[in-house]
């Protein structure tokens, strides 16, 4: 258990809570004679987590130190493995639409590879290049699917 | 005599060759599944949804509802299955409910009879297969007549009962399991309300217009989310120096493992039913089960191959029983029934006692093709397994940025819209974030796929009555059903507060 992560969590969702029984007293009450209109419900729901988030604010009052367990398994965070792979991920669905399909995955796959394990050159660029096309091939000619196709500069 | 004349037709269906097919690869590929690292069954699900219905987007909207299904649920207990490999094996299970499973099962590995631990799962597995199919197949019919004659009262009050279930059972911290469920119906709330049309929480932002894809925000949660705990925090080595050995088990392993099959199958089955109590926890039930039944006790844990076949047979009994409520009341009890409930929605089929009148071909072929794919299953993987077990050393170098790129992929084509990656990459890191700290994500999701029909019942109730909340006591089988809701939340509370240890499901 996590104390730091929980305590900010619960306020986290209790803000969460509050925003939506806010906003839901914004919702226009149904025209139709119900007197339940759609407010009901997201308000409802809000004050739920509201009030469970309390509950889980006033757990992490009660938490017991945990001793450390840095015994046995000790693990490595790579964090900046992690950090790049995460950047590569959002720059590829930035790039998705402009680059195309093909030309994307192929630079994002590639990259990856590379920054997970390095070795030599050549099998990533062979399994990032089967992937990209296999999959564009299957679902685009095969199967007649959508996906963007090259950018038009390269002219074809 | 009239379900056997439903369950010919279904026969029908799922022996159609394309179904065939289709229920083929969907063991395949759960059983890679089930055997990778990193991907459980429901990730391995969410990921496939995407898959299935560009495959069978050339066929008639009913016909495509069938085939999908039948792929996606042949995932889902391939995934079942596979789980057990890694355990026997490589003493790390697949998937939580193969967790007891490592307990005899590397031992038996250890002195050389890794070939039979593996067969008598499969074997165990398959018997039940077919035993909770017997009991879907019994069972269906009268439980959705029964369910035919709720109104909405009753449906809100039974579909809290299946969120407090789950919420009740799953994860560490009840209060985050409810957490997660009540944020879980929150994001379902976002987007056009289809009872009045108004608009909610949308900010004139045209994305959100639909509402939150629950597409893109499964696939987000359990793959992305498992992908970027695996690279954040380093992979485990899995290389196995253990030989198969002998497939075949003997006449001595099956005698010793014919009782536990059959009480591990019938014990898997009943908590399957219920809502909440997963796989996870009818497995140990069945090896807590086996052990005080065993005349030698003492050899639980040394390999023996009664604390495989049990538990092995009861968290496929388990995922077999799990189909019952999702198909008869339209209420999943488990993530991964949830997942499948989700995709039958994106068909345009509403899972629930109206899925035997209006979709016979549906739910009837997918009960039968789920027989079929246990008899597959157990022809594929009695040869197939030392195939399977060499999956566990696809290098992950390819096999994580590989999962990130049929994620973007799956989410991509299926919705054409740049909004749903950025989703996507937010629900990843949402999702490694929030289950690393015991905030189980299984809830969420179940949330997500219940919220519109519990807002809808509750409205209709409340429309019925002129907003009389009183209406959900007074109705006997709605107040029953709050009763039961209320009991499942409060008593694994009172018994925490008496220090007593109460089981959890980890499982998702």
């Amino acid at each position: 258990m996590n104390k730091t992560f929980d305590r900010y969590g619960s306020i986290i969702f209790a803000i969460i809570g509050v925003f939506f029984i806010v906003e839901s007293t914004k919702i226009s009450t149904s025209a139709y004679g119900s007197q339940v209109g759609p407010n009901i419900f997201p308000m409802g729901l809000g004050i739920l987590l509201v009030l469970l988030s309390l509950r889980l604010f006033y757990e992490t009052l009660r938490y017991t130190e945990a001793p450390k367990k840095e015994t046995g398994t000790y693990q490595t965070y790579q964090t900046k493995r992690f950090v790049l792979i995460l950047l590569c991920t959002i720059l590829y669905a930035i790039l998705l639409e402009s680059l195309g399909y093909v030309i994307s995955t192929f630079l994002f796959l590639l990259a990856c590879f590379n920054l997970i394990e390095k070795g030599k050159w050549w099998p990533p660029v062979i399994v990032a290049a089967a992937f990209s096309g296999g999959v564009y091939f299957v679902y685009v000619d095969l199967l007649q699917g959508t996906l963007p196709g090259f950018p038009t500069w390269l002219g074809f | 005599m009239e379900t056997l004349t439903y369950l010919a037709s279904g026969f029908g269906v799922a022996l159609q060759w394309h179904n065939l097919l289709y229920a083929l690869v969907g063991v395949i590929i759960g059983t890679a599944v089930g055997v990778l690292p990193g991907i459980g069954p429901m990730s391995g699900v969410a990921l496939l949804i995407p898959v299935t219905s560009s495959l069978t987007s050339g066929l008639g909207p009913e016909e495509a509802a069938a085939s999908a299904i039948i792929l996606l649920a042949g995932v889902y207990y391939g995934a079942m299955y596979g789980g057990s490999t890694t355990s026997i094996l490589l003493n790390t299970p697949g998937e939580s409910s193969s967790v007891v499973t490592t307990l005899d099962g590397y031992q038996m590995a250890k002195q050389g009879r890794a070939g039979s631990a593996l067969s008598i799962a499969a074997i165990g597995s398959f018997v039940a297969g077919i035993v909770s199919l017997i009991g879907l197949v019994f069972l269906a019919k009268p439980l959705s007549d029964v369910a035919l004659k709720f109104g909405p009262a009753e449906y809100f009050s039974l579909m809290v009962l299946g969120l407090c279930a789950v919420s009740g059972l799953g994860g560490k911290s009840m209060t985050k399991a409810l957490i997660m469920t009540v944020f879980g119906l929150l994001l379902a709330t976002i987007g056009m309300d289809n009872v009045s049309g108004v608009t909610r929480f949308t900010y004139e932002i045209p994305d959100l217009y639909q509402g939150l894809e629950f597409l893109t925000i499964a696939v987000g949660l359990f793959a992305l989310g498992e992908v970027f705990k695996t690279i954040w925090e380093g992979e485990s080595d899995a290389k196995s120096d253990i030989k198969v050995g002998r497939v075949l088990p003997t006449k001595q392993d099956l005698k010793q493992s014919a009782a536990p099959i059959a009480r591990g199958s019938l014990l898997g089955f009943f908590i399957g039913v219920l809502p909440g109590a997963g796989a996870t926890i009818a497995s140990f039930f069945s090896y807590i089960l086996e052990e005080k039944w065993s005349k030698h006790p003492e050899k639980f844990g040394t390999g023996a191959i009664e604390g495989v076949a049990g538990p092995e047979s009861a968290n496929n009994a388990a995922s077999g029983g799990a189909m019952i409520p999702l198909l008869t009341l339209g209420i999943p009890g488990s993530g991964t029934t949830a997942i499948l409930m989700g995709a039958l929605l994106m068909y345009n089929v509403q899972p629930g006692p109206l899925l035997f009148n209006d979709h016979p071909e549906i739910a009837w072929g997918l009960i039968a093709s789920m027989f079929i794919g246990n008899v597959m299953l157990l022809v594929l993987n009695m040869p197939l397994v030392k195939v399977f077990a060499k999956i566990i050393e696809t290098p992950v170098r390819y096999l994580l940025p590989s999962i990130i790129g049929i994620s973007v992929f799956g989410v991509y084509a299926v919705q054409v819209s740049q909004f749903d990656l950025y989703l996507l990459i937010a629900c990843g890191l949402a999702g490694y974030f929030l289950s690393k700290n015991d905030f189980p994500l299984a809830p969420l999701v179940l949330g997500l796929v219940l919220g519109p029909m519990i807002e809808n019942n509750m409205r209709r109730a409340l429309t019925t009555s002129n907003g009389d909340y009183m209406i959900f006591l007074e109705k006997p089988i709605s107040l029953a059903f709050l009763i039961i809701a209320v009991l499942w939340i409060t008593i694994p509370l009172i018994l925490k507060m008496r220090g007593k240890k109460v089981i959890v499901s980890e499982e998702a």
